[in-house]
């Protein structure tokens, strides 16, 4: 690796700056705006966020330091231009920890549920239920500083030191988020999977008569 | 040489899973995992619940290329 370059002052953009920026920053972009959609859950919003941080990032790329982590600067401008124009007009779901709730908390359902046992193999039955937008609906269901970090972790495959420069906050808080979201994320799929299997078991149901899956 | 037991272990799953922790600690718990039914099969479980996440939400986003464009466009303004 060469010598770091460090501008002090903001020189013209020029064509050649304008090409390595779109260089650095047009591969993530995909993964950018998968991430404003599960921030913002709205497409037109989503659009909006991404053109607000590819904007910031554009302004502060002569701050950017080659052979740095360009993934983790693009999400933490993200997060940034998230955190000023869109939180405010959200309505936050209250923050419930359930004291009975721990990391194995849906396994555990699934082997205690005689439904789920009676199935044979009542993991495979579980996790085959879960659709797209029961996991969608679980996860955009979170409170959101719980649902980022998840989004993060999860989704986009940030390390817990990453995701801590990502949100400006101590690698025990990622921990910490991280577990009590994935554990909050279980209760959430529970219910999801637990209501999909009574409606193919119930007898009462017409589906049941079709003989379900 | 560190010895886990199974309170140990479960409570690691997380780190684990996410590779992080030390390799020393790591190899411990793989070991303890492979050959504890109990550990092994929550394990499992919890891998594969974290796979089936990023599987569904991961699916079908795609950036429009009219807006790629448009990005694009707004830095020769």
């Amino acid at each position: 690796m060469g010598a770091l370059v460090s501008v002090q002052s903001r020189p013209p953009a020029s064509a050649e700056d304008r090409e390595r920026f779109e260089e650095l920053v047009g591969e993530h972009l995909d993964g950018l705006f998968g991430a404003a959609l599960r921030m913002t859950r709205n497409r037109t919003r989503a659009e909006d966020l991404l053109q607000e941080t590819f904007l910031r990032a554009w302004r502060s790329f002569h701050t950017f330091k080659l052979g740095t982590n360009v993934r983790a600067w693009l999400y933490r401008i993200l997060m940034n231009a998230y955190i000023d124009g869109y939180r405010k007009s959200e309505r936050e779901p209250e923050i419930v920890d359930q004291e009975d709730v721990d990391e194995f908390y849906l396994y555990s359902k699934v082997h205690e549920s005689d439904d789920f046992r009676r199935a044979g193999n009542p993991e495979e039955v579980l996790l085959d239920s879960l659709m797209d937008a029961d996991v969608k609906g679980a996860l955009d269901g979170l409170p959101e500083a719980f649902r980022n970090v998840v989004v993060l972790a999860d989704i986009e495959g940030f390390s817990y030191k990453e995701i801590a420069e990502i949100l400006g906050i101590p690698i025990g808080t990622v921990m910490s988020r991280l577990h009590r979201g994935r554990r909050q994320l279980q209760v959430k799929l529970w219910d999801y999977a637990r209501r999909a299997h009574y409606v193919r078991s119930d007898a009462t149901s017409p589906h049941a008569a079709e003989g379900g899956r | 040489m560190i010895e886990f037991d199974c309170e140990q272990v479960l409570d690691q799953v997380w780190t684990y899973l996410d590779g992080e922790m030390t390799e020393v600690e790591y190899l411990e718990i793989r070991a303890h995992v492979s050959e504890c039914e109990g550990c092994g099969g929550k394990y499992e479980f919890q891998r594969r619940l974290l796979s089936l996440i990023e599987a569904k939400c991961r699916e079908g986003v795609h950036m429009p290329g009219e807006l790629k464009q448009r990005l694009f466009r707004l830095l020769e303004e």
